[in-house]
């Protein structure tokens, strides 16, 4: 078979994170290729390397014999490649047509847009594809269904040309059937002499449409078997199978504090029927896959989403709570997972990010005390060691690990009893990992109770002493940290788990 | 140790304090007005004439009064394009009330009062209704405008002659032969922004005006209502421009619907981002604002006193809003790569 597309050793880093190191593989034209990971595997990372979106930092792509290791989107487009997006980006008031054509509207001479020509290309597109009567080429963007923006997504990717095509995560908003249809489009690809590339969480349908997969762990490749040789369990070890060695953190497992948080029923837009209890000093991990519902989980909690059903009760009393001044009534501090778009005044001094949480407590008649304030951060400052060269330099001017500290100083000076912490250590180096997860610990054993949100497997097995998976909105038994392994939680948020 | 207790162990030099508190920003303000001075000055004595230096005070007390409210408004991130409407307005129903009930008083506190309403129609719109603020308060320039007219008998300015009302707008202080006495309008654009200073650096309000301005989501997280703080922050801008229009009143005797007020907005918008509030929301001080006031009553004072002609004068103010949000984005360029370079450091 002859290789269409050839990855050799691409490697690419972020500030603090090697998000794909060494990884060579050859797609050929005619097969299917699924490329299956954890998340933060760097699969995403990869499809965006070669769709032009990432400039990689060493080895090189080539598609036939055009080199595309520096290529712009346009340059990889225009030789072949073609990335059908998991949110496809739909220009709400106009037609699907104008749609599909976008950036590349069939011109007559003098520059007026050839309508003719373009609804002809894509009835083609249509019929060629078995997809007549789905979609309605007059109908406006906002208008389709998700099923339908995912169509116009995969015929902007067929336009003549097309040599490689790449779905990342296609059947997540698509029904049974859809899934169904979209497989034999895929086929169809293959016998058509095209490279396709497969990128899904749900391997089961990996098993059922690829030639050959390619695993990635921590942006590392870790198999690549034609799938008539694999199965499903030896994929999963593949995808986790590490040192679970994380920066030696062990926790001793603490039993027997008061119950802080006790959700019951809970529901909401995302969630149905969710209950679970978290105790004073116990870290409870939250797993699942992104999109699973757990950084809505948290934030329904804490007020900023609202609740439709159910209820929450901190220490034993139930607390109506509908916004996040609520929350923080309630004693509950969220360190969000987006630390520069929800977390931080980015333009602020670092005394006024710790104290925002609680102005009201240290000001007299709304007169803000200077010394309260000093008295109240100065500590924190010292224990949780931010390094900052004063407390009124701007927080944006901090390194990444002392921004997450200085996140971490507000919702301790509001003293919370429960402390929801959305992926506490993204985007923080190694050192500063190793930091907050101290803290943490000694938090827990200061009788807080800790809500440990994590994509990170090695940091939610070494910190948490229970962990609870979600799956589409609903979570699973607690694991006691004793009986939780790797393979166990990914099995359990894949939903594949028996 | 952290470097934070090093720092604090040597005292820093009064100095230096000074330094800190005024701002690098407000600093290179002081050195741009000491340049246009001395500019003006090396052309004209009678620039610095006392008569002169108390006129310029008298002239920046209208639209100082304004751009102290505007500051709250930009710092939020938001855009109060209506003031010089509501001055409009507020100078009219002052006049009114004064005519009509003889007491100085109460048209002082109606002119601020209808002020402070038309700044909760603007909160209204802007939150209940979720307008854009520019959009909302470029509506309302238009509306309140009209309202002026509509609520001065005829659309034509009041008449009010009241020796106590005169005295707000055009008494002097501390008059003597050879001194022509402080601006009591001027007098009041001090009180005011003093008070708004101590608001802005010392309550829980003015510490969320920063917070929502820098980044509402993370304010609306750390527990701040943002739209309360929307309906105080356009309430206080309305009424620091009702007073604005009442000082107008006085000024000339006469309830104004128009004249006087208009292009208000553009003179405090200006002074607020030439005074290093950033188009973003989160950053601007009162004293900023208040050395860009300054400025630009001396760099018109300057024009008058040259002779430069009125439609010259107006290709100036524009090119002065240019300018001060054009610094304002270049210096948030600048900080911006200063925050990636820290990042690209790591954790150290």
């Amino acid at each position: 078979m002859a290789a269409a597309m050839n990855i050799a050793s691409v490697g690419k880093s972020f500030p603090g994170v090697k998000a794909l190191s060494d990884v060579s593989v050859e797609l050929n034209a005619g097969e299917i290729v699924a490329i299956v990971g954890e998340n933060g595997a760097g699969k995403s990372t990869l499809l965006k390397i070669l769709s032009g979106d990432y400039t990689l930092d060493e080895g090189s792509v080539h598609l036939g014999s055009v080199d595309l290791s520096g290529a712009t989107p346009l340059e990889a487009r225009e030789a072949g490649f073609r990335l059908v997006r998991q949110e496809p980006e739909i220009v709400p008031f106009t037609s699907a047509l104008e749609n599909i054509f976008i950036g590349e509207l069939p011109r007559r001479a003098g520059g007026r847009v050839d309508f003719t020509a373009m609804r002809r290309a894509a009835e083609d597109m249509l019929d060629r594809y078995g997809f007549r009567g789905l979609i309605d080429l007059d109908q406006q963007g906002r208008t389709l269904s998700p099923a339908q923006m995912q169509l116009v997504e995969i015929l902007r990717a067929l336009k003549p040309g097309a040599k490689v095509v790449a779905f990342d995560e296609p059947t997540s908003s698509l029904t049974l059937r859809e899934t169904e249809r979209l497989f034999d489009l895929i086929r169809q690809l293959r016998d058509d002499g095209l490279a396709v590339v497969y990128v899904s969480h749900r391997l089961h349908e990996v098993m059922e449409i690829s030639d050959r997969v390619f695993i990635l762990k921590d942006g590392e490749p870790t198999g690549n078997l034609p799938i008539g040789e694999t199965d499903q369990d030896e994929i999963v070890r593949l995808m986790v199978g590490r040192n679970l060695d994380s920066h030696g953190m062990q926790r001793e497992p603490i039993t027997g504090g008061e119950v802080v948080l006790q959700v019951e029923n809970l529901s909401s837009r995302w969630h149905d029927d969710i209950s679970f209890e978290i105790r004073a000093g116990e870290i409870v991990g939250f797993a699942g896959l992104v999109g699973a519902g757990r950084t809505e989980l948290a934030k329904v909690i804490f007020g900023e989403y609202a609740r439709t059903g159910g209820t929450i009760r901190i220490a034993g009393e139930a607390k109506d709570i509908r916004s996040p001044s609520d929350g923080i009534a309630a004693n509950i501090g969220l360190a969000p997972e987006d630390r520069k778009g929800e977390g931080l005044i980015l333009v602020r001094s670092v005394i006024e990010n710790a104290c925002m949480a609680v102005f009201h407590k240290l000001s007299r008649w709304g007169f803000l005390r200077q010394n309260e304030m000093l008295d109240t951060v100065r500590p924190l400052v010292r224990s949780l060691d931010i390094k900052t060269p004063t407390l009124d330099t701007e927080v944006g001017k901090l390194s990444g690990g002392n921004q997450q500290k200085v996140v971490l100083a507000r919702w301790l000076a509001a003293k919370p009893r429960l402390l929801i912490l959305d992926e506490p250590t993204r985007a923080v180096d190694v050192g500063a990992k190793a930091e907050i997860y101290r803290l943490m610990d000694e938090l827990a054993r200061s009788g807080l109770a800790i809500m440990m949100i994590s994509s990170e497997m090695p940091e939610l097995l070494a910190m948490s002493d229970r962990v609870i998976v979600m799956h589409d909105g609903r979570i699973s038994d607690p694991i006691p940290k004793s009986e939780a392994t790797e393979e166990r939680i990914v099995n359990l948020a894949l939903g594949t788990a028996a | 140790m952290t470097a934070m207790d090093q720092q604090s162990a040597r005292p820093a030099s009064p100095f230096k304090r000074i330094g800190t508190y005024v701002g690098a920003e407000n600093l290179s303000l002081m050195i741009a007005l000491v340049i246009l001075i001395a500019l003006i000055a090396s052309q004209t004595e009678f620039f610095f004439s006392a008569r002169n230096v108390l006129n310029i005070g008298q002239n920046m007390a209208v639209v100082g009064v304004i751009a102290v409210g505007m500051t709250l408004v930009i710092v939020s991130a938001g855009l109060d394009i209506s003031v010089g409407s509501i001055a409009g307005c507020a100078s009219v129903v002052c006049a009114l009330l004064v005519v009509h009930t003889g007491s100085v008083g109460l048209g002082l506190a109606g002119g601020i009062a209808i002020g402070m309403v038309l700044g909760l129609v603007n909160a209204a719109i802007i939150t209940i209704l979720r307008v854009n603020p520019v959009v909302a308060t470029l509506a309302t320039y238009s509306a309140f405008r009209g309202v002026a007219f509509l609520i001065a008998p005829g659309g034509r300015p009041v008449g009010v002659l009241d020796p106590n009302l005169r005295f707000l707008g055009a008494g002097r202080l501390l008059q003597s032969d050879g001194f022509p006495g402080i601006p009591v309008a001027f007098l009041i654009l001090v009180a005011v922004a003093v008070v708004a200073h101590i608001v802005m650096r010392t309550t829980v309000f003015g510490r969320s005006l920063y917070s929502m301005g820098g980044n509402p989501a993370a304010a609306r997280l750390a527990g701040i209502a943002l739209n309360r703080m929307k309906f105080q922050i356009y309430a206080t801008s309305g009424a620091l421009a009702g007073l604005a229009g009442v000082i107008v009143t006085a000024r000339t005797s006469s309830g104004q619907p128009a004249s006087g007020t208009q292009g208000l907005e553009l003179e405090a918008i200006t002074a607020v981002f030439l005074g290093g509030a950033l188009m973003s929301g989160g950053k601007g001080t009162i004293l900023g604002t208040m050395l860009a006031v300054t400025l630009i009553a001396v760099l018109s004072n300057g024009m008058n006193l040259l002779g430069i002609a009125t439609f010259y004068q107006l290709v100036a103010k524009g090119l002065l809003l240019v300018i001060a949000v054009a610094i304002g984005q270049w210096r948030l360029a600048r900080s911006e790569r200063q925050q990636a370079r820290a990042a690209a450091r790591g954790g150290k």
